[in-house]
């Protein structure tokens, strides 16, 4: 059981479902189960009816016992149907208890799972694929659901159904009982293996079915590439031959699918076929009755699905057991950007000065460092501009203020205050982050700005959107501000996405706004717009740009310029013209460009 | 035509001839599953039948020897159905994937065969679930549909056949909960639909909230929007919560109304049975049958209405495939194609003009042009009238701004979009006149972005053609200048270049492509130029990888370096769809045009840095 421990103290909450269904599964069966005993009762009683009538027949009394006999026969009939009505009704709430708790659990276990994963930060996330994460809290929790509430309930009623028909039958004849029951350990077996062997190949199919998936997107996605060099045929093969693993891998399936049917058939079949065999044998020797036959029949058939259940039952607690190790794996993750002992939670708010450091940081320990002894201190109010070429860690540098990521040596310090000791609340409420991937929901343009401050009245996102260049476009929008973006609305140009994230963030009327490369997929003059508007906070905001053009950090009080992970050169733009070195050269070279593309 | 997709979805029959029409390279294996199928349908009711003889003939008469062969032959059908079940499902299993696998490939094919134009304006995601889903929802149809649906009915009717040739009164007597157990299971099949779709709306709403704040998580953090994300969270949650609750209802209620109209139906066959019994028409071994056939005409009922849906679903998904199919934009082949050798890599653009979007219809997807406006008779020329002329071996640069039509040039050359008006030739031969395969085999595409498929760094540079040897693949490589990177890798050229954890920079991946281009040693090579900055060090391997790839060959090159333009043969200054100004470097120097223009402007630069 091991990691399914753990679930005992969601079936203590609901108890009060989980008790009245249990015991609603019990008495369902009870029900049940005392049917083949009616009817055994009633088969019995026919020939010795026909028999009494029979050496009545013709007299007055043939006709009362014809009334009593069929009085008889509809109080069995009716006793049958009230049976399995009370068994029907108990069913019924035993669903709409037990089932319906593990629907509860579910809810409540996967809520802490989504609790859980928010608190915990980028490193995690790089361990993690979203479809993995998406796996976790959708199939795995199902697998635990089906142990809470089906497999529970599957296992008592198998139980309790399995213990009564088999003393019931015991009582007639332990001999034909024995008998009987002489395939169902067989059939408790092959299911258990069936559904075992299902699962093992229907995972391996669906593996299977999403390598085909990808294949496709793949190709579709390379597919000038695959025209370029006439490689249209030779990726047929490829995706026919993983397109008849595919095949292959379902008809690994089909196979053991197939034999379901079969294996239910054959047992159950030869149950019965030994109930004739030997119950025949003792009803000519005059130790039971044809109705125990009957009786027997019913029973054989009542038992089936118990007893196959048990070995889906255990099939389904190993499933469930697994998915269960994979979520507390989750849960066990701690989160490493958090408050701590150190935390002062005192702070209350954020001046905005920023201090670096000698901040030292590496993504994978045996690899060079990314950022390289980097310090450089920009008072509160102040300009920051951070230029340098891909991959010299300008983002990184940045994502160390809103403690996105933790420096391995050095610090990094907010109004001369280790950011380590600023309550992570009060920090990332002072601070306004554009990142340079923007990422925006599938919400309205409105909601998307106002998830920068969630009780921004509409004027102020309107005033975000105009600071942000984006409030003509919102205006051109048939919706305006409640057009929605993303997979259900319109699709956003690259540019207007990174202005809407702008307004976002600065919305938010934050002490320190970051602009990671923010700008680069708007044209010169949005930029100089945008970049005028911000103008206007100098002195009240902290502003720090990373950008690949210089026409959007020249203005800066002053200019990191990074190489390789170090401040290669640091100062105004006007003194590191002067410098002559990497900033100047690459001044010149954008000059180039642009005088290049007004050409045209 | 396009009404006619908006009309309800009954059974159409047109249609479920084109789908079953997929079966007929199996016809002799679908006949053999109907021969089981069939016999496996008598077999089963046969049992209970036999069951009555054993009782009243020979249990009765107090017969061993003939209870004992009757037992015998139970066991011997018993088998046979068990074998025949077995074998009648892996059979329809078997034919379905098959006609599956011919389909899938047919819509795999006709996909690779289908122009830029198709895949510029219709979203891949779409595409994948054709190749994909569509084609599953098909499979059930094709292999268990047809012949499950005709088994279960015919199971039906053998039972029925059983129960009247036993006794037909009380055979109509149980039948009577027929047609309640009809509406019971269509109903609750209703029922459960409705809830069912419920449900996947509400899974499918989970996962798109997970996935977009899973994958937006920093951004959630970053903005302190924990806790309000958590409460949006448990609203989806519950709506996904109370749907599941509502389908647990249905079933609740299904499960035992089944069982209560099974016993009534056994009820009733006691109640009648016993009282026919009192005539001698019903003997104990006739009602415990009744009592099996009541049990067992269950079944295949609800077997039937599982069917009804997997066929209504894989209808839907056969019209969106045949919808595909039928539409097929295919770049016309030549009739007699010309044969191309090894190209002398003579090319040829006559006034050539040309449009994304064709003139005559009003299509609006196109999205390539900055300008385009979509009203105007007159199609947004992209090119106009181009022409120019590159001897073999000659190298031709491009400069022009963005938008300027360099990229076009491009892909006209490789014939991904038909031109309009002119022609394109190859070594004196008019493009068209070429197998697409031959032309593009000759002619080597790099292009700026760097397109890596999963697999490793030798897949990629090969794209898996066994013609290039993995000794091609290095030799290249080591050309290239590419070799030293690739073996720093952890696995070298058999390094996975998707796995996580080897992000290869853009240096790299552009050296990759030069490998590749390199190892397809084509006659006619055409390049975009990567204009993003990359680390100096790769910067002066790729100049030098540059040089390595343009010996020899006829190229075009969409240039962005300064050293490129200047050793280039040819210069075609390219501004709005039109050659302004063409020439050797001294030539449009001494021209003084547009070209000289920019010239000083790089002049200046290359002062400053020196």
């Amino acid at each position: 059981m091991g990691p399914l421990s753990n679930l005992n103290s969601y079936y203590w909450t609901y108890r009060r479902l989980f008790v009245p269904g249990l015991l609603c599964a019990i008495a369902s069966s009870v029900f049940a189960i005392i049917v083949p005993g009616v009817v055994r009762q009633a088969v019995d009683v026919i020939p010795q009816m026909v028999a009494t009538y029979r050496s009545f027949a013709g007299t007055p009394a043939a006709g009362h016992i014809r009334w009593f006999h069929l009085q008889s026969l509809i109080g069995s009939g009716l006793l049958i149907l009230l049976l399995s009505v009370f068994s029907g009704v108990f069913s019924f709430l035993m669903r709409q208890t037990v089932v319906v708790a593990s629907r509860h659990i579910e809810f409540d276990l996967r809520n802490r799972l989504y609790e859980h994963i928010q608190t915990l930060s980028h490193g995690f996330y790089v361990r993690h694929t979203t479809g993995d994460l998406i796996t976790r809290s959708t199939s795995d929790i199902e697998q635990v659901r089906r142990y809470i509430g089906p497999a529970l309930m599957y296992a008592t009623r198998a139980i309790v159904t399995i213990v009564t028909a088999i003393t019931a039958m015991f009582i007639i004849s332990p001999r034909l009982t024995a008998f009987a029951l002489i395939p169902m350990p067989f059939l408790a077996l092959s299911v258990f293996f069936l559904a075992r062997m299902v699962n093992h190949r229907s995972d391996a199919l669906q593996e299977q079915y999403s390598r085909l998936t990808s294949r496709v997107q793949e190709t579709l996605s390379g597919i000038r590439v695959l025209k370029a060099y006439a490689r249209e045929e030779a990726e047929q093969d490829v995706f026919e031959a993983e397109s008849a693993k595919y095949r292959a891998k379902s008809l690994g399936l089909a196979f053991v699918e197939a034999a379901w049917h079969p294996v239910f058939v054959i047992i159950v079949g030869l149950s019965t076929i030994i109930v004739v065999w030997e119950g025949g044998r003792q009803v000519v020797a005059g130790t039971i009755t044809l109705g125990n036959i009957a009786e027997y029949i019913i029973y054989v058939a009542l038992m089936t699905w118990p007893v196959a259940a048990f070995g889906y039952v255990i099939s389904m607690v190993q499933r469930a057991s697994a998915s269960m190790a994979r979520l507390q794996a989750i849960f066990d993750a701690k989160a490493d950007v958090a408050d701590r002992e150190v935390t002062d939670p005192s702070v209350r708010s954020v001046e905005g000065s920023i201090t670096f450091e000698n901040v030292t940081f590496r993504y994978e320990a045996d690899r060079d460092p990314v950022l390289d002894a980097v310090s450089f201190s920009a008072p509160a109010g102040s300009t920051v501009g951070i230029v340098g070429r891909t991959g010299s860690g300008k983002s990184t540098l940045v994502e160390m203020i809103p403690r996105l990521l933790e420096p391995d040596s050095g610090r990094v310090l907010v109004d001369s205050r280790d950011v380590r000791t600023i309550p992570l609340d009060t920090l990332r409420t002072a601070i306004g982050y554009v990142p340079q991937e923007v990422f925006l929901f599938s919400d309205s343009i409105a909601g998307n700005i106002a998830f920068g401050r969630m009780d921004a009245p509409l004027e102020d996102v309107r005033k975000a959107a105009e600071e942000a260049d984006l409030l003509s476009n919102v205006d051109e929008f048939k919706d305006g501000f409640e057009t929605l973006v993303g997979e259900r609305g319109i699709t956003l140009s690259g540019g207007q996405k990174q202005r809407t994230a702008i307004a976002r963030a600065l919305v938010r009327e934050p002490r320190i706004l970051i602009l990671d490369d923010s700008l680069s997929a708007v044209d010169t003059s949005t930029e100089r717009t945008i970049l005028g508007h911000l103008r206007t906070h100098f002195g009240k905001r902290t502003i720090v740009i990373v950008s690949h053009r210089i026409s959007a950090v020249q203005d800066a009080d002053q200019i990191v310029v990074l190489d390789e992970g170090r401040v290669a050169e640091l100062g105004s733009h006007d003194v590191l013209l002067k410098r002559d070195g990497l900033y100047a050269s690459m001044y010149r070279k954008q000059l180039l460009e642009e005088e290049f593309a007004a050409l045209a | 035509m396009s009404t006619e997709d908006t009309t309800p979805k009954g059974f159409d029959g047109r249609l479920f001839r084109r789908i079953v029409a997929h079966l007929v390279p199996y016809r002799r294996w679908v006949a053999l599953a109907f021969v089981t199928v069939m016999i496996a349908a008598y077999l089963g009711p046969l049992r209970p039948k036999l069951v009555q003889v054993a009782i009243d003939r020979d249990i009765a008469a107090g017969d061993l020897e003939g209870l004992f062969s009757m037992v015998l032959l139970m066991v011997l059908v018993l088998a046979g159905e068990s074998v025949l079940s077995f074998v009648n499902e892996y059979l329809t299993q078997w034919i379905g994937q098959r006609a599956i696998f011919d389909l899938r490939a047919r819509v795999h094919r006709h996909l690779m065969r289908q122009p830029l134009s198709f895949f510029n304006r219709t979203p891949i995601g779409r595409l994948i679930t054709r190749v994909t889903s569509d084609v599953e929802s098909l499979s059930q149809v094709l292999s268990a549909g047809v012949i499950t649906i005709i088994g279960d009915l015919m199971r039906i009717l053998f039972i029925a056949w059983f129960m009247f040739t036993l006794n037909w009164t009380l055979a109509l007597v149980t039948i009577v909960v027929m047609p309640l157990m009809l509406w019971a299971t269509f109903w609750f099949k209703g029922k459960v639909e409705g809830a069912y779709r419920d449900t996947r709306k509400q899974v499918a709403r989970l996962n798109s909230f997970l996935q977009e704040h899973v994958t937006g998580m920093r951004v959630v953090q970053m903005f302190n929007r924990e806790r309000e994300e958590l409460r949006r969270f448990r609203e989806i949650n519950d709506d996904h919560r109370q749907a599941h609750i509502r389908t647990i209802f249905y079933f609740a209620l299904f499960f035992p109304a089944v069982d209560i109209i099974g016993s009534t139906a056994v009820a009733l066959v006691i109640w009648f049975g016993g009282m026919r019994a009192m005539d001698g028409a019903v003997s104990l071994g006739v009602l415990i049958a009744f009592i099996q056939y009541a049990r067992q005409f269950f079944e295949p009922i609800r077997n039937l209405s599982d069917q009804f849906n997997v066929l209504q679903s894989g209808m839907a998904g056969a019209e969106r495939i045949f919808a595909l199919l039928d539409k097929d934009e295919a770049m016309p082949e030549p009739e007699n194609p010309v044969d191309l050798g090894r190209p002398r890599g003579e090319i040829e653009f006559r006034d050539v003009w040309f449009a994304y979007t064709p003139p005559k219809t009003g299509a609006t997807e196109m999205a390539v042009l900055d300008n385009a406006a979509p009203e105007s008779p007159e199609p947004d020329w992209v090119l106009r009238g181009v022409s120019f002329r590159a001897s073999p071996g000659q190298s031709v640069a491009i400069v022009g701004a963005t938008g300027a039509g360099k990229s076009t040039i491009i892909n006209l050359l490789l014939r991904f979009y038909d031109i309009q008006k002119g022609s394109i030739l190859v070594d004196g031969i008019d493009i068209r006149d070429l197998r697409l395969h031959d032309l593009r085999r000759h002619v080597g595409l790099v292009l700026q972005d760097v397109f890596l498929f999963s697999g490793s760094v030798e897949d990629n540079i090969s794209l898996s053609n066994p013609a290039i040897t993995p000794d091609r693949v290095r030799n290249a490589a080591r050309e290239i200048g590419a070799d030293r990177f690739i073996q720093r890798l952890r696995d070298g050229y058999a390094q996975d270049v998707r796995e996580r954890g080897v992000t290869l920079s853009h240096g790299q991946r552009q050296l990759l492509s030069f490998a590749r281009a390199l190892a397809y040693d084509p006659g006619i090579l055409v390049l975009d130029e990567a204009t993003s900055s990359v680390d100096t060090e790769t910067e002066h391997v790729i100049q030098e990888a540059l040089v390595r790839l343009l010996e020899g060959r006829t190229s075009i090159v969409i240039a962005h370096r300064l050293s490129t333009i200047q050793h280039a043969h040819q210069i075609l200054v390219m501004h709005r769809g039109e050659v302004r100004e063409s020439g050797t470097h001294q030539e449009l120097l001494a021209a003084g045009g547009m070209y000289r223009r920019l010239y000083e402007l790089q002049y200046r630069e290359q002062e400053a840095a020196a």
